[in-house]
């Protein structure tokens, strides 16, 4: 620790926070003036507050479809997510599975691909290949969920792998031999102390699955598409509604800041594949 | 022990899903680029059609002119997080009162979806409703219009992209100087190094391994890029911001010629493999050989 | 991986999986340089995938 005056420091820092809060207020901001004032010079200073975009965002029943369909497909894909990836990580382990450091290796580079060039692929294959019958996965929440899972299951085996090795072996071995059953000591024994881990898993890989954008842009029609993407239906090149959209972004936020709020300290070790204890 | 096929039925539906979702797209993708495809085309049959598709990506002019401003964003971002980040992170480094208060403040922006990162910024900067344009042409006369330059476009994005990972910078190079031992520092400045040479020979070697791990995870997070920028200025103007991945969104996916779009899909995914390959093995393996 | 006995002419330490992969990469590169450059010469496509595959044994052989 270097020595100086603190109140310099909290004064840089308190500029800094500034630069990193103003344009979340400035969208707040937006967000609650009527259209008429926002072209008007623009002030930091709100005198009023107007909350009609918000009540517009929530009469609007395309909108509140919207906002279904990202709660059901974030909560499907974090909890089918963690449950797999529990599995998966009890598996790697405990058994002594051939292979099993490449196969670990591997789940990490599907998180690493870009998205963008697997949206014309999928797009295909959920339209033309998986399908059975009339039914197919394109355009539907279970698809959707199937597909988040391409970059949420590698985060959940990647994180939970530390939890699921921390958890020692002579545990399950007694419960073995007290003749439980496998299930019973993965449920009984093992799950009660994952639970932080766990817990941490599903909150992160919720808010991932919110945030995403790009492939619920190109791979959803209408059944299935979600907040994210109804916020870039309000940027048109006519004539964006600027308070609708502002408003719509606070509802996404809103989510995100709330998980933000439980699970600070291990964000940055998730966003870097836990290179980094943050 | 407990039989290995209980392992095997553990793993498999992990396994099915990853293969499904992300080795056969790839397989078919790659499938794909070897043939004229467009289903709204003349013939909308499957025809193999050799490396035909691959002979128009490298004289794609739009395709290219997207790689080199690719290139040029993730170099001023990158280049100007890593800088910016040790300058915070060595700027934390004192006692002062709210530590933890500002590094929560810190760390907000990285659990902001990238969408809204967008979304805030064009509120910020489109120049009818948005504060900056406002303020810099009341203070300094300076017109800034992200509509029509494309310079101010680019240096927006990358502005933008440094307001939202920057922080993932700091925090772990904060993580990397609180783990330093003190020893070698007090050593140094009996000896009487300066700060300069303490920086050079000391501190930048030890956190070197953390340095190079957040080079290289801001460098692939940079290269794929999309929805902010989608959200900003969507590529525009001309191709000034139209990054590989926006190129894909906005002018190979909304076009039907399957074939082509699965060549440039197929051109990118390589290009993303070979730079962080080169990375890994350049940067990272040859450190991790050295300590064992 | 097991270390290989006898050290391969590539700078790093490789196991075969590495230098095929490496051998595609290179196939890669040289054919879409290929495609750009040489073919509008009347070089054609097939020179270059002969010098690949050479290229692919030599390496993954004595790499």
């Amino acid at each position: 620790m270097r020595k100086g005056n603190p109140w310099l420091s909290v004064l840089f820092w308190t500029l800094i926070s500034l630069a990193t809060l103003f344009p979340i207020y400035w969208l707040f901001v937006i967000s609650v003036k009527p259209a008429v004032e926002l072209f008007s010079t623009p002030s930091i200073w709100l005198t009023e507050i107007y909350w009609q975009n918000y009540v517009d965002v929530l009469n609007n029943r395309t909108l509140r479809g919207y906002m279904v369909n990202s709660l059901v497909i974030s909560s499907g894909n974090a909890v089918l997510c963690t449950t797999l990836g529990f599995f998966a990580c009890y598996a790697l382990s405990r058994f002594d599975l051939g292979g099993k450091e490449s196969i670990f290796f591997w789940t990490i580079t599907n998180r690493m691909a870009p998205p963008a060039v697997f949206l014309l692929p999928l797009f295909l294959l959920l339209t033309q290949v998986y399908r059975v019958g009339d039914f197919s996965l394109a355009d539907t929440r279970i698809g959707m969920i199937l597909i988040y899972c391409t970059f949420n299951l590698p985060f959940a085996i990647w994180t939970l792998r530390p939890t699921l090795d921390g958890i020692p072996k002579e545990l399950d071995e007694a419960a073995y031999v007290d003749g439980a059953s496998p299930w019973k000591v993965i449920t009984e024994v093992v799950f009660p102390l994952a639970r932080p881990g766990l817990a941490v898993t599903l909150i992160l890989t919720w808010v991932f699955a919110w945030n995403e954008y790009l492939l619920a842009a190109t791979l959803t029609n209408f059944n299935a598409r979600t907040l994210t993407t109804g916020l870039s239906e309000y940027v048109t090149t006519t004539g964006t509604n600027w308070g609708i959209m502002a408003a719509i972004s606070v509802f996404t936020l809103i989510p995100a800041l709330i998980v933000f709020s439980l699970v600070q300290r291990h964000i940055v070790a998730g966003l870097t594949f836990g290179a980094v204890k943050g | 022990m407990h039989s290995k096929t209980l392992g095997w039925i553990l793993l498999a539906p992990t396994l099915l899903i990853l293969f499904l979702f992300g080795v056969v797209p790839f397989i078919y993708v790659v499938f794909v680029s070897f043939h004229q495809w467009n289903p709204f085309g003349a013939n909308p049959n499957m025809v193999f059609n050799w490396a035909n598709n691959y002979r128009r990506v490298v004289f794609d002019a739009q395709f290219i002119t997207s790689l080199q401003v690719t290139a040029a964003f993730v170099f001023f971002a990158v280049t100007s997080q890593l800088i910016l980040g040790y300058a915070l992170a060595q700027a934390f480094m004192r006692d002062f009162p709210g530590k933890s208060f500002f590094r929560t403040i810190h760390t907000l922006p990285l659990i902001m979806a990238p969408i809204i990162v967008g979304s805030v910024w064009k509120l910020m900067t489109t120049p009818s409703i948005g504060i900056i344009p406002n303020l810099l042409s009341n203070w300094f006369g300076y017109d800034l219009n992200i509509g029509q330059s494309a310079t101010q476009a680019f240096i927006t994005t990358v502005v933008m992209d440094i307001w939202h990972w920057t922080p993932l910078v700091t925090l772990t190079m904060i993580a990397a100087l609180v783990s330093l031992p003190p020893d070698p520092f007090e050593q140094a400045q009996i000896d009487g190094a300066n700060r300069r040479q303490i920086f050079w020979h000391i501190t930048l070697p030890m956190i070197r391994p953390a340095i190079l791990a957040t080079l290289f995870i801001r460098l692939m997070d940079a290269m794929r890029t999309v929805d902010e920028v989608l959200m900003l200025t969507g590529g525009g103007p001309g191709s000034a911001t139209r990054y590989v991945g926006v190129h894909i969104f906005k002018e190979v996916f909304p076009r039907t010629n399957y074939g082509y779009g699965s060549a440039i899909s197929v051109v990118v995914l390589y290009l993303t493999i070979v730079v962080c390959w080169l990375m890994y093995v350049g940067l990272i393996a040859p450190r991790n050989k050295g300590k064992g | 991986m097991k270390p290989e006995r006898r050290p391969g002419f590539l700078p790093i330490q490789t196991n075969w999986f590495d230098r095929l992969f490496i051998s595609v990469v290179l196939w890669v590169a040289l054919s879409l340089f290929w495609l750009r450059f040489l073919e509008p010469l009347g070089l054609s496509i097939w020179i270059c995938v002969a010098i690949s595959l050479i290229l692919a044994a030599v390496i993954i052989r004595r790499g």
